[in-house]
Formats: structure tokens, C-alpha cells, sequence
């Protein structure tokens, strides 16, 4: 002891520059979508034969077979030390064991899989690795919940935490949603179709068995927003209905009458049923459309923790992307309504095309079959 | 895609070894090490008595002892570990032992509670007065150090008051007693220990007065003693740079790469010789900073101010760092490297600390009064203008 006191003051300055080195960390990474969990977890080597001992001929050096040798011990002693809660606890499970090598040396990587009994809601993680050894150890946790990315550093005093709802996350999900849906009113030909069969005839005005140029500019606008709203109006509500699973409908059925929809529209451009009121027309097979849009929603998967905000961006980002072609198609139609080329090639060729290529989509989505779409 | 997704900054790509004997991973000892037989006894018997704090403090010095041998930080942590179930109820052993690892990662305020705390319990423990003299040390409290000084010179501790009294005189324009002092003590000195950490802090009073010859010769003879020591290796390393001497400070540290400051100082001169592990031994480095960074450690800014500076041509974020770690460390190589980044990044105002530490303490070094000269020929700078090159 005495010698020690004496060494005191020898080795403070020693280390007086109090280096800081590396440290022991784990990298966790986990990903949450809905009530699957999958995660990978990095766990230093040395760290593992700290708490476990794995150097079983004392060498000083581990092998893989060493490792492998332990790798229930191993999984069994991680797993105890992380926990996740999902409207209960979710039970983890180590599916693969691999190696990797950090800037510190070699890790043992862990890859986890589980089930949360809930699919929404607040996710809880508590976090405890060799915190009982090592109180310098932090987790470097990334987890992506729902699709959205939360970085931290876990330590002692920041062990347990709470991801969820309120996160400041809203509004970049809002606009992810939002993207999505300009992005789908634009790959989704079938609606740009619909949406122009039911413009084109915005600018003419049906007259004495022809169609001829309306006079004002005012007249086709008018036109236009009322076909647009309904459109809007009517596919919200299915769209929205769909979305929180109060309706639901057959996808089959839902694509082939789209595809419907589209004939039709186009039909009604070369032999008008409809000239007046075809904002009716565009809210009843809106109404349609919407059941298509919910789809793909359904694919991308809606935030439990922010359903009704998600759906806003979505359908608001429908609306902007239908602006786009309408601010686009509007002035230049109006400008060449009187011409040939617009009443012959645009809106008589391109009727007859669109209802030809909408009869195609119609026969490969009612039947299964595959004539156009690779 | 989990791999690119980790918050990693080196590359990582999970594999899986074909062979079983492939080697993953080289442990820091043997079994059959006596430090490592030394340290699993330890722990065995703390494991059968968990409440012995008697044995709980040999082992966290035991822990601390091998984290300053081999400058392993990991160590540290197992040390605060062992203490932490004490928590609050702490022996005057237990006290000493946590304020050492506080001071080692920069909790200077925690470290200086926790010796006033053990010197509560027991007034006559001289280790807490050496640690707490050198925390003022660090922090430029000169008159709070020579406080402590007294104490040990009242406890009749001759090796530790001698130490104290040197740097205090060293760091305050007194290299010549300084010098004097740690001379005399060297002579008190009854272990291997005391004996190589009074060589050091010769050579490195040598060098100030610029006794090249003479800090050499006290260098050597730490080196002597045959004991690792990082920071011995680290300060004759960095005499050999200032002196032009690369080459052999890349045959001094070889195999010293798991040291970030000794790993700093390998690729300083490895780069000077442009010799081809620069590059990999620099990236290494930036890895190391990025990761530190991850886990939110800032402890390590001195080393990573001169990695900007001297490895990176990074003027900018050399002079940001080295003034960050400047508010917490105000040791003469703290100045230094900030006198050197505000000279780099031509920024006179940033040297300003530097400059009012030399004149307040009139520290000696006739190196870092030419840089402070040179930082106040340097025109006023708008620093928006600066740019890292």
C-alpha cells in the first residue's frame, strides 16, 4: 500500500495527458416495420471473452472455431441484455453468426430476428450490455422504426428508451407520403389516362354533331376544375376508406375497371354519351381509382403512429402531381383546340389510342394475362 | 445492407471465416501472463466476495494500472465497474481510485470531489493530495497546485512533494529550479516507477531549456528501465520529431499502433519519411477520431487537433479542436499545438490564450515564445477569408 501511495503522483502525470483511446463499443442496428424485428449486433471480441471467456487453450488468440464452439452461450448471454417491446416483449432470436472487424479490433456479428405481440404503437428498448462489467461500454444504436431512423449512444444512464408517435419525425413522414404520391400519379399511367380522356374534351365544346373550340379561355378552366375536384373528392374518400380498412375490395377487380374507366372515358371522347356533366363521370370512376391508390399504399405501409397524417401527404401528393399534368395539358390544349392537329391527331388519335391501349390493360387484368407490360 | 447501414466508420462487411482456426482475434495477454494470472485472481475473489471493499480496490488499481501500462482505455471502464456497486458508500481506497479514473477521462470536477472526499475521511492521504496537484497542473491553477505541494512536503512525502514542486516551477517560467528540484528527487526515489517518471519529466525540462544532449541522456536512461510506458514513449517521441529524428521514432513504435497517441506520433514521422504505411496508419487514425465521435467522447481533441494540423493540412479544424481542448487542458503541449494551428490557419486571435499563458506564467520553452511571436506578425484576418488549404 505504501508503495502504492508513493506511485500515486509517479503515474498521474504518467497519463497526465488522459489519452482517450477506443473504448468498448457495440454497433446495434435494428430495424422495426410493424411487428418484425430484424437487427444486427456487433459485439467486440474481446468484450465477449471479457464477460465469457472465449480463448480456450489461453493463447491469447481466438479462432472462429473458438467462438462458434460458444455461440449458444454467446447468443443466450447478448440476448439477455437487450430487450424490445412492442405492446409486450418481443421475443429475439439469433439466426446467424458472422465476424467483422471494427476499428478496434474483431467482432462477433449477431444477426437477430423477432416477433412483437403489437404492430403499432411505442417501441421500448432497454439495453444493458456489459454495463455490470464495463461502465465506460456504450451501445451505438441505429434503429429504424416504421422507416424512420433513430441514432443514440446507450450507456448506463441511457439504457432504456421509448421510440415512438411523438418523435419528431412527423413532418418527414408527411412529405415521404407526399413524394409517394406525386411519384405514383406519375408511374401510374392508368390514371394520367383517365385524368387526360376526361381533359381533352375540356377545351371543345360538343356542337351541332362536332366538336369545335370553346371561346374562352375561362370556359375550359371552369371545365377543368370541376373534372379535377370530382376526381380529387371522389378518390379521397375510397382512398381514405380503404386506407383504414373500413372497405375493401378485390384488387383484380379494382385494376380491371379502372382500366374500364379509362375505355369508357375515352369512347365518351369519340362517341359522346357524357358532354356536360362529366364531373359526374369523373367522381364515379374516381371513386374507383381510389381503391387503386390504396394499393399501393398498402404496399408502402402506413405509420401506425401517424396513419391519418401519412394519408394527407399521400392524397395531397396525388393532387400535386394531377396540377402538374393539368398546368401543363391546360394552356397548350387551349391554344391548338381550334387547330387540326389538336382536334384530328391529339383528341381523335389519341382517344382511339388511349381506349386501345385501356381495352389491352382491361383483358390482361381481367383475365391474368400479359399482352402490353413486361 | 445492415452493413452499410452501421453506424461504423471503418468498412464493414460481416463474414464468415471458411477455417476454424482462422484467428478473429489477438486477446492483450495469455492466461499464463502474471498480469493476466495477477488480474483473474483478483476478479475470482471479488466474484466470491462481492462486498469486500478491500478487494474491490486492488482490483479496480489493478485494472487501472494495466489501462496506463498498456493505454487501454477498456480497462478504465472495468475499473468503474468494479467501484460502481459502492457507490455512495465509499471507502477512502475507493474514493482515490474513482477520482483517478474521472481524471483520466477529463472529469476534472468529478475527480477533484471525489479526493476531497477521501481526504475528509482520512486528511493524511498524500495520494489524493499528488492527484489533486496535478489536476490543477492541468487546468493552469498553479497557486491551488502549490497548495498541494505543501501538503505533501507537511506529510513528509519527499518523492511526491519533489514531483509537484518541479512542474509547478516548470510550468511557471521556473525551468532551472524546476530542473533542480526534479534532479534532487531522482536521487530520493526508491522505485523503478518514481525513477522513470522523473527521467521523463527531466528530458522533457531538458528540452525546454534546450539541453538537447542532456534530455536525450535522461530519455535514454528511462528508457533503460525497461518498462512500457506510454507516455515515457510518447514524449521521447516526440523530442525526436521536434529534432528531425523520424526514423527512429518509426523503429521506436513499432508494434505501439493499438496506441492512438502513439499511433499519432508513428504516422507524424512515418509521413515525414513518406514511407508507405503513412496512408494506412493515417486513415486509421480518422477512423479512430470518427469513431470516439460516435460514442460522443471529446476527450481525445489534443491528438486530433495535431492529426488536423500535421496530417490532415487542416489549419481550420485544428485551431476549432485545439481551442476546444484548451478549455480543458492547459499543459505547455496544449499551448503548443495551439500556437502551431493558429499559426497554420493565420489566425492571431485564436493564439491569444497561448500568448497570455506565456506572459502570465513566463514559461520558459524558446520554441513556443518564437510561435507566439510569429502568431502576432500575423495581419488581422477576417476569419471568413480562412480557409482550410
Amino acid at each position: 500500500m505504501m508503495r502504492q501511495l508513493a506511485m500515486a503522483w509517479v503515474l498521474l502525470v504518467c497519463q497526465g495527458t488522459a489519452w482517450a483511446h477506443k473504448a468498448s463499443d457495440s454497433y446495434l442496428v435494428v430495424d422495426v416495420q410493424g411487428n418484425t424485428v430484424t437487427a444486427q449486433w456487433d459485439i467486440a471480441l474481446r468484450d465477449i471473452d471479457f464477460a465469457l471467456g472465449l480463448d480456450r487453450d489461453g493463447n491469447a488468440e481466438i479462432t472462429w472455431g473458438e467462438l462458434r464452439a460458444r455461440q449458444s452461450d454467446v447468443a443466450a448471454w447478448a440476448l439477455s441484455r437487450l430487450a424490445l417491446t412492442r405492446n409486450g416483449n418481443c421475443p429475439l432470436q439469433v439466426s446467424g453468426l458472422q465476424v467483422d472487424e471494427h476499428t478496434d479490433g474483431g467482432y462477433a456479428v449477431l444477426h437477430l430476428s423477432g416477433m412483437c405481440p403489437g404492430a403499432r404503437g411505442a417501441l421500448g428498448l432497454h439495453y444493458r450490455l456489459l454495463f455490470d462489467l464495463d461502465s465506460l461500454h456504450r451501445g451505438l444504436l441505429r434503429l429504424t422504426l416504421d422507416g424512420a431512423t433513430h441514432s443514440t449512444v446507450l450507456s448506463p444512464t441511457s439504457g432504456v428508451l421509448q421510440f415512438g408517435p411523438t418523435q419528431a419525425t412527423r413532418w418527414e413522414q408527411f412529405s415521404q407520403y407526399l413524394v409517394e404520391g406525386v411519384w405514383h400519379i406519375w408511374i401510374g399511367f392508368d390514371h394520367i389516362l383517365f385524368l387526360l380522356s376526361l381533359l381533352l374534351p375540356a377545351v371543345l365544346v360538343w356542337h351541332m354533331r362536332h366538336w369545335q373550340g370553346v371561346t374562352r379561355f375561362g370556359v375550359a378552366a371552369r371545365e377543368v376544375l370541376w373534372v379535377v375536384t370530382s376526381f380529387t373528392a371522389a378518390h379521397s374518400i375510397t382512398l381514405s376508406l380503404a386506407a383504414l380498412g373500413l372497405v375493401s375490395l378485390p384488387s383484380r377487380l379494382v385494376e380491371s375497371a379502372i382500366a374500364l374507366s379509362v375505355v369508357l372515358a375515352a369512347a365518351n371522347n369519340l362517341w359522346p354519351v357524357v358532354e356536360r356533366r362529366r364531373w359526374l363521370v369523373a367522381f364515379g370512376f374516381g371513386l374507383i381509382h381510389g381503391f387503386g391508390f390504396a394499393s399501393v399504399l398498402a404496399e408502402l405501409g402506413l405509420p401506425a403512429d401517424a396513419l391519418v397524417l401519412s394519408l394527407l401527404g399521400f392524397n395531397l401528393g396525388v393532387e400535386v402531381g394531377q396540377m402538374a399534368i393539368v398546368a401543363g395539358f391546360l394552356p397548350v390544349a387551349f391554344l391548338l383546340r381550334n387547330t387540326r392537329f389538336y382536334l384530328r391527331g391529339i383528341f381523335v388519335l389519341g382517344s382511339w389510342l388511349t381506349m386501345l391501349v385501356a381495352f389491352i390493360w382491361l383483358l390482361e387484368r381481367a383475365f391474368d394475362l400479359k399482352l402490353l407490360s413486361p | 445492407m445492415c452493413a452499410s447501414l452501421l453506424a461504423s466508420p471503418a468498412q464493414s462487411a460481416p463474414r464468415t471465416p471458411f477455417d476454424d482456426a482462422t484467428v478473429i482475434e489477438k486477446l492483450p495477454f495469455r492466461a499464463g501472463d502474471s498480469r493476466a494470472r495477477e488480474l483473474a485472481a483478483l476478479r475470482a475473489s471479488a466474484r466470491k466476495a462481492p462486498s469486500d471493499a478491500v478487494i474491490a480496490a486492488a482490483l479496480a488499481q489493478a485494472y487501472f494500472d494495466t489501462a496506463q501500462a498498456r493505454s487501454d482505455p477498456r480497462f478504465i471502464g472495468y475499473a468503474d465497474a468494479v467501484l460502481s456497486p459502492f457507490d455512495p458508500q465509499m471507502s477512502v481506497d475507493l474514493l482515490v481510485i474513482r477520482g483517478m479514473l474521472r481524471q483520466y477521462r477529463h472529469d476534472f470536477d468529478g475527480a477533484l470531489g471525489d479526493f476531497a472526499a477521501a481526504l475528509a475521511q482520512d486528511p493524511e492521504r498524500a495520494g489524493a493530495h499528488a492527484w489533486r496537484g496535478a489536476i490543477y497542473l492541468v487546468m493552469a491553477q498553479y497557486d491551488k497546485a502549490r497548495q498541494e505541494c505543501a501538503a505533501l512536503l507537511d506529510l513528509q512525502r519527499p518523492v511526491l512533494q519533489g514531483g509537484c514542486t518541479g512542474l509547478v516551477q516548470a510550468y511557471t517560467g521556473q525551468l532551472t529550479s524546476a530542473y533542480a528540484t526534479l534532479q534532487k528527487t531522482l536521487a530520493l526515489a526508491r522505485y523503478d516507477e518514481q525513477h522513470l517518471w522523473l527521467l521523463t519529466r527531466l528530458g522533457e525540462v531538458s528540452a525546454w531549456l534546450g539541453h538537447k544532449a542532456r534530455a536525450e541522456r535522461h530519455y535514454r536512461d528511462a528508457l533503460a528501465l525497461g518498462r512500457d510506458d506510454a507516455y515515457l514513449l510518447a514524449a521521447w517521441a516526440d523530442f525526436l520529431l521536434d529534432n528531425k529524428r523520424p526514423a527512429e521514432v518509426v523503429k521506436l513504435l513499432a508494434g505501439w499502433e493499438a496506441s492512438d497517441p502513439l499511433l499519432l506520433r508513428l504516422a507524424e514521422a512515418e509521413t515525414l519519411l513518406r514511407v508507405p504505411a503513412a496512408i494506412a496508419h493515417v486513415q486509421a487514425l480518422d477512423d479512430r477520431f470518427a469513431a470516439a465521435k460516435l460514442r460522443g467522447d471529446t476527450s481525445h481533441r489534443a491528438e486530433e487537433a495535431r492529426f488536423q494540423l500535421r496530417l490532415r493540412n487542416n489549419a481550420v479544424l485544428a485551431v476549432q479542436l485545439a481551442a476546444a481542448n484548451y478549455q480543458v487542458q492547459k499543459e505547455p503541449r496544449d499551448l503548443r499545438m495551439l500556437l502551431e494551428a493558429a499559426l497554420a490557419a493565420r489566425d492571431p486571435d485564436a493564439a491569444k490564450p497561448a500568448r497570455d499563458w506565456l506572459q502570465s506564467t513566463g514559461f520558459e520553452d524558446a520554441l513556443m515564445r518564437a510561435l507566439a511571436e510569429q502568431t502576432l506578425q500575423l495581419p488581422p484576418v477576417v476569419k471568413k477569408q480562412v480557409m482550410a488549404p
